[in-house]
C-alpha cells in the first residue's frame, strides 16, 4: 500500500451531503477524491449532480467523520473512553443517521445537531435525544469541519442540470414507438 | 463472540434483507469477494468510456452529441459511485488504479471490441448498457450497502443509455437502405459479444452459489441472458433485423428463445488479452493517468500549502 502511495496520489476522501430542495434534509449521497474542500464541491457536483436536483451540497474530508454501526455499538458496549482536554471547548456536531433498510441511493440524513467537546461524547449525546430506536448507522460530523456551497453557486452550479433534459429517460419514447411497430409488422 | 456466531448472525442478518453495511463485521471471503467485483466493475465503467468517447467528435448532429458526451460523463461517475463503494472494504484507490493500469485487474471484455461505425453507438447502448441494467437492477438488491446504492443510482441513469440507443436503432432500421446496413453491420459484431457479458454458463460459474447465500447475487447467469434475449429478439425482429445466430429459435413449450453455442473460446481469448482493442485501451488508461499526473501532484502541493498557511 506504502509502495503505490509513493508513486501516485488519487487525493483524500472526501463524503458529500446533497440538499435537493430548501427545507430539505442534507443526505449522503457517496464521496469523490480531491485535494481540498473547494475542489471537493466541484468534484462532488459533476459526480452526483450531472442531474437535478440539488439546492446546496456539503463536503467534509472523511477524516473528520466518526462512523458506528448498530452492530458495532452493541459489540463495543461501551464507546471507548478518550482522553478530553480540561479546557477543550463544546463545539457543534451534526448528527447523521440511517433508519431504513429500503433500497436507496443515499446513505445516513441529517437529523439536527449537538454541541459537545468530542465527536464521542456528541454521538452519547445523540442516542440520548434523538430516536435511537431503529439507527442501523450513526454519524457524528463537526461543523467546523463541514465546506457548504453558498446561495450564490445554485445558479452556476445547480441550474444547469435541470435544462438538460436529453439525460432524462423519460425524454425518449422508445416504449411506444416499438409499440407502434409492433402493431402495424405483420408477424 | 466466536468467529462461527458472527457469521450465523450475518448469515441471518442477510436473510432477513438487513444491509451489511461499513464497520460491520464480515467474512473475509465477502469482502475479497465484493472488492473484486466491486473494483473490476469500477474499471469497466472506466474503460468503457472509451470505445464510445471516440466518436463524440464524429456524432452526425449536435443533439446526438450531446446525448453521447453526457453518456460517456455518466460512465466517468458510475465508475466513481463504485469506486467509493469499494474503499469502504478497505482499499485505497491508489491501490485499485494501479491494478488497473498493471494489466492485474478485470474488466468487462466486451469493451475490447472496436467501435467501427456511428451505429456501434446505437447497439452499445441498447445491448451493452441493456446487458448491463439486467445485471445491476440484480446487483441493487445485492446485501453490502455501498455496492446496492451505488447501483441503484446507476440504474436510473443507464435508463437513459439504454433508451438513447434503442431511439437511434429504430431510426436507423428505419432509415435509408445506408442506415439499415449500418445498424444491421452493428448488431452482427456486437450480438455475441453482448451476450458473453453476463458470464460464463451456471455449469462452469463456481462463484455463483456462495455468491447467492451471501446475497451478492441474486439470480444467475444463465437466468439474466435468457431474460435478456427473450426480452430483445422479438423487438429486433419487428424491426426487421437479423439476429445473427442461424440456430436461434422460439421454443413454445417455455416460451424461450433458445440461442446457439456461445463462443468461449473467443471469451477467454479476450479475457486474457488477445482481443482486438486490449492494447489499444489500456494504452489509452495509462496515457491518460500519466498526463494526468502532474495536475494531480501540483493541486495536492497547492492545497498542502493553503492548509499550512504558506500561500500567497
Amino acid at each position: 500500500m506504502s509502495d503505490s502511495s509513493t508513486r501516485d496520489t488519487q487525493w483524500p476522501r472526501f463524503e458529500l451531503f446533497q440538499q435537493e430542495r430548501p427545507g430539505k434534509p442534507h443526505v449522503n449521497v457517496g464521496s469523490v477524491h480531491a485535494p481540498d474542500g473547494e475542489m471537493a464541491l466541484l468534484n462532488g457536483r459533476d459526480v452526483f449532480v450531472r442531474r437535478p436536483e440539488c439546492h446546496n451540497l456539503w463536503a467534509v474530508s472523511a477524516r473528520h467523520i466518526l462512523a458506528k454501526t448498530a452492530a458495532e455499538l452493541a459489540a463495543e458496549e461501551a464507546l471507548p473512553d478518550e482522553l478530553v482536554p480540561d479546557e477543550a471547548a463544546p463545539q457543534l456536531y451534526r448528527i447523521f443517521q440511517k433508519t431504513s433498510q429500503r433500497r436507496s441511493m443515499n446513505y445516513v440524513t441529517h437529523v439536527g445537531d449537538v454541541e459537545a467537546r468530542t465527536a464521542v461524547e456528541a454521538l452519547e449525546l445523540a442516542q440520548e435525544r434523538f430516536d435511537a430506536a431503529n439507527v442501523f448507522v450513526w454519524w457524528i460530523v463537526p461543523v467546523a469541519a463541514i465546506l457548504v456551497s453558498s446561495e450564490g453557486d445554485v445558479e452556476s452550479m445547480f441550474q444547469p442540470a435541470q435544462g438538460k433534459t436529453y439525460r432524462q429517460p423519460q425524454e425518449y419514447r422508445t416504449f411506444t414507438q416499438m409499440q407502434e411497430i409492433k402493431r402495424t409488422t405483420p408477424s | 463472540m466466536s468467529e462461527a456466531a458472527q457469521l450465523q448472525q450475518f448469515e441471518e442478518r442477510i436473510a432477513c434483507g438487513e444491509k451489511i453495511e461499513p464497520g460491520d463485521w464480515m467474512p473475509e471471503k465477502y469482502r475479497q469477494q465484493l472488492i473484486r467485483m466491486i473494483s473490476q466493475h469500477a474499471h469497466s465503467e472506466i474503460v468503457g468510456m472509451l470505445p464510445e468517447g471516440a466518436w463524440i467528435t464524429r456524432a452526425p448532429n449536435l443533439r446526438r452529441k450531446m446525448v453521447l458526451l453526457a453518456k460517456v460523463q455518466d460512465e466517468a461517475g458510475h465508475g466513481q459511485y463504485l469506486y467509493h463503494a469499494a474503499e469502504t472494504l478497505g482499499i485505497s484507490r491508489e491501490e485499485m488504479i494501479d491494478a488497473l493500469l498493471e494489466g492485474k485487474a478485470k474488466y468487462a471484455s466486451v469493451f475490447n471490441y472496436p467501435t467501427l461505425n456511428w451505429a456501434d453507438n446505437a447497439i452499445i447502448g441498447w445491448l451493452v448498457d441493456g446487458a448491463a441494467i439486467k445485471n445491476q437492477t440484480m446487483l441493487a438488491r445485492c446485501s453490502y450497502g455501498p455496492y446496492s446504492r451505488a447501483m441503484v443510482r446507476i440504474c436510473a441513469e443507464e435508463s437513459f443509455h439504454m433508451k438513447q440507443g434503442k431511439e437511434m436503432v429504430i431510426q436507423y432500421a428505419q432509415g435509408t437502405p445506408m442506415q439499415r446496413q449500418m445498424v444491421q453491420d452493428a448488431l452482427n459484431r456486437w450480438w455475441w459479444p453482448t451476450l458473453m457479458m453476463f458470464g460464463l454458463p451456471d455449469s462452469e460459474s463456481y462463484n455463483s452459489p456462495q455468491l447467492i447465500r451471501w446475497g451478492i447475487k441474486t439470480r444467475t447467469n444463465d437466468e439474466l441472458r435468457q431474460e435478456f434475449v427473450n426480452e430483445l429478439v422479438p423487438e429486433l425482429l419487428a424491426l426487421g433485423l437479423t439476429v445473427p445466430d442461424p440456430e436461434l429459435c422460439f421454443d413454445e413449450e417455455s416460451g424461450n428463445w433458445i440461442y446457439g453455442p456461445i463462443d468461449w473460446d473467443e471469451f477467454w481469448q479476450v479475457v486474457k488479452g488477445n482481443g482486438p482493442c486490449n492494447e489499444e485501451r489500456m494504452t489509452a488508461r495509462r496515457q491518460a493517468h500519466e498526463d494526468g499526473r502532474w495536475v494531480r501532484e501540483a493541486m495536492l502541493a497547492y492545497a498542502e500549502k493553503q492548509e499550512a498557511g504558506l500561500a500567497v
